[in-house]
């Protein structure tokens, strides 16, 4: 399936993802709001989140495959490495076979701002870690 | 006459294939699958050693003719989500009485039941769980829990990984397996079970219920999965009012709008 170029894709975007989008956007300071750049097959969400004290530039990549294909997300705004960063600033975020639901992508329940959250979360994580060196929370299982 | 709409007929499908054209009632299959038949699925295929480098898709119809030659069999050489060839399968599915699905990847098996949906028709799927330890039986019906209500509820995964392309210059190659292959007796035992039902579903396609949505059978005891090999679980999964892939939509859009919508709206979120 491709998410910009076949009907089910089309609809997948227009009845699920953008009406969500735009209820996220809503009120939101406009440096915050989540903007869509289509590139090629993907559909490139770019916005900016702070958790706590810093402010990060983030990537969410919606692939032609999505939302049978996990989101991708990677964060512009340089980190240190840590623990679940992969190539490219890439966030480690979902683990197919999990036990936890909010570690496992589930196409039928979660929307891309679900995968924005999720970042948030990673994000929250993250500068705790920077703090303490330790992060907050269990590894998926 | 019954019109059977199959995709994939690998080591799974083609047992399923097998069994259902001996019934009578089934006068016309379509079979979808792109692939080469090599090497490494001799082991597990009904296919004969001497069939390696044709494509599947041929030596079914060779393999149903030498036993049905009356049947009809359409085959159609490619992907399921070839946008290329996407008209033709639409077709195919729109004068289809039953779909029987054996792809092995998510992205397929969503697919499909999103043709399904689309076209108003009953399929159903088996899978075979890596190692033989098991397998699943699901049927659908217009109207009823779509694939994603049974994965979500199943707490199926999804494959991240990606998935070398076959290398068709070299149909004997050698071929990673990127799960644990199941024994033969435990893809007949699953394919036995997926084809039983479908025959029945074949008997009274639009009342058909046998008790159960999803039927899973252990082969094998599983410390911390399977208590028991040889148990069958019958499951009934209801349809999910909150699920993303078969929930109506708040507002429908006519196909013909579709681009204009999308364009707008993706000018819209161009500038937030």
């Amino acid at each position: 399936m491709g998410l910009l170029d076949t009907e089910q894709g089309k609809r997948r975007l227009l009845t699920v993802e953008v009406p969500v989008i735009e209820r996220y956007n809503e009120g939101r300071d406009p440096e915050f709001r989540i903007r869509l750049v289509p590139m090629g097959s993907v559909l490139l969400l770019r916005y900016k989140l702070k958790p706590a004290h810093n402010p990060y530039e983030l990537e969410t990549r919606l692939l032609a495959g999505y939302p049978m294909v996990p989101p991708e997300t990677r964060v512009l705004t340089p980190l240190k490495h840590c623990p679940h960063l992969l190539e490219g600033q890439t966030l480690c975020m979902w683990r197919q076979g999990s036990t936890r639901a909010a570690s496992r992508w589930d196409p039928g329940q979660f929307t891309a701002v679900f995968a924005v959250q999720a970042a948030w979360r990673w994000l929250a994580c993250y500068e705790i870690w920077h703090e303490t060196g330790e992060w907050p929370l269990p590894e998926a299982k | 006459m019954r019109h059977l709409f199959q995709v994939g007929i690998g080591s799974g499908g083609m047992p399923v294939l097998d069994a259902l054209v001996q019934d009578r009632r089934i006068g016309h299959v379509t079979l979808v699958e792109p692939d080469v038949y090599q090497q490494h699925n001799v082991e597990r295929h009904l296919f004969p050693l001497s069939a390696v480098g044709q494509l599947k898709a041929e030596v079914a119809r060779e393999w149903l003719m030498d036993r049905r030659p009356e049947l009809e069999v359409t085959i159609v050489v490619a992907d399921l989500m070839d946008p290329a060839r996407r008209a033709q399968i639409e077709a195919a599915v729109a004068v289809a009485d039953v779909g029987v699905c054996a792809a092995d990847t998510e992205a397929a098996k969503y697919h499909f039941d999103a043709l399904m949906r689309r076209h108003g028709k009953p399929w159903t799927l088996g899978e075979v769980l890596s190692g033989g330890i098991g397998g699943f039986v699901h049927w659908f019906r217009p109207g009823g829990p779509c694939y994603g209500c049974v994965a979500s509820h199943l707490k199926r995964s999804i494959e991240e990984e990606k998935h070398a392309s076959p290398d068709y210059s070299q149909p004997n190659g050698a071929v990673t397996e990127s799960r644990i292959p199941a024994s033969k007796a435990a893809i007949m035992a699953i394919a036995g079970l997926h084809a039983a039902v479908t025959q029945l579903m074949l008997e009274d396609v639009a009342d058909f219920n046998p008790g159960f949505t999803s039927l899973l059978l252990t082969l094998r005891q599983v410390p911390d999965l399977f208590r028991e090999a040889f148990r069958p679980h019958r499951m009934t999964i209801n349809r999910s009012p909150d699920c993303l892939i078969c929930r109506k939509p708040e507002r429908e859009i006519a196909a013909e709008d579709l681009d204009v919508a999308l364009t707008e709206a993706l000018e819209r979120l161009a500038h937030e």
